[in-house]
């Protein structure tokens, strides 16, 4: 492109040309935070499952704080060398609305999850279910089926949460992270590198 | 009638630009310069022009030990933009 006039109909193509270039842009990686989050959970759940079926102590409930101690550390860390190693750069605004989307629905994870430490609610349950939300509401903006059916698929299973009794639940809430996060993830990212 | 089309727009590599800059957040001097194809001196220069007219924001940091100019259109960009295609549409719709 250079410095010169436009007839009218080369400007309102050069107008559409533009626009189209950034609307078709997908990210490299950008299925990288759902596998920091979903193996966390994974690994986590697991855990908790484990150590509270064989010693019968509740305290190691205390354990689901290694989520938020194991994720956002590693998430900082992928955000600050995607940043520096990303060349060129540029956000857009389905970036900013899927951050925000996230950043609403990690602030109710968070909210429910001190309530959880007073009050007893189904935790399983609602995390499941907010987290399968946005996860639907995430594939449904960047228009990707994969992580549409695994968002409604987690909405699904936050059912079982409740039907399920005693730690199993915990189980339920694993496999969910597996079909909600970690798999769609790991197509995410091969999608982005396939392009 | 036709409504008069904004000179500083009205050039291939500045119109470009602000195509570009109006469908996103933000992005750097590099995306711009491979999206529009331009060389590094020219791109510099209409980035400055507009930035002087108030239609695009200029913040230049640093990504490690390199340079980068980040740009983003201001709310005087976009209305400039809307009255450009509004004065395009006057020359299609004769």
């Amino acid at each position: 492109m250079e410095d010169k006039k436009l007839t009218e109909k080369e400007s309102l193509e050069l107008i559409s040309q533009m626009i189209c270039n950034t609307r078709n842009r997908m990210e490299d990686n950008n299925g990288i935070p759902f596998i920091i989050w979903g193996y966390s959970t994974v690994v986590t759940a697991l855990a908790v499952w484990y150590m509270v079926t064989t010693t019968q102590n509740y305290y190691w409930q205390w354990l689901w704080f290694a989520i938020p101690t194991l994720s956002y550390p590693a998430w900082f860390i992928f955000n600050a060398d995607k940043k520096k190693k990303e060349n060129p750069h540029v956000k857009t605004f389905v970036d900013r609305v899927i951050g925000h989307v996230w950043m609403v629905f990690g602030i109710t994870g968070f909210l429910v999850s001190m309530m959880a430490i007073l009050y007893r609610i189904p935790i399983l349950f609602i995390i499941l279910l907010t987290m399968g939300m946005a996860t639907a509401i995430t594939g449904l903006i960047i228009r990707f089926k994969p992580v549409i059916i695994s968002g409604f698929l987690g909405m699904a299973l936050s059912l079982l949460c409740v039907v399920v009794k005693g730690t199993d639940a915990i189980l339920v809430f694993a496999a969910a992270f597996v079909l909600m996060m970690v798999i769609p993830g790991h197509i995410l990212n091969n999608a982005s590198k396939k392009r | 009638m036709f409504k008069e089309l904004n000179p500083l727009l009205h050039s291939e590599l500045r119109l470009g630009i602000i195509s570009l800059l109006i469908s996103v957040e933000e992005a750097d001097f590099v995306y711009i310069r491979q999206q529009t194809g331009s060389t590094a001196g020219n791109l510099s220069i209409q980035i400055d022009k507009l930035n002087n007219a108030g239609y695009v924001e200029v913040t230049k940091s640093f990504k490690g030990k390199m340079p980068c100019t980040t740009c983003r259109i201001t709310p005087a960009g976009i209305d400039a933009f809307e009255e450009y295609v509004d004065a395009l549409k006057s020359y299609i719709i004769k």
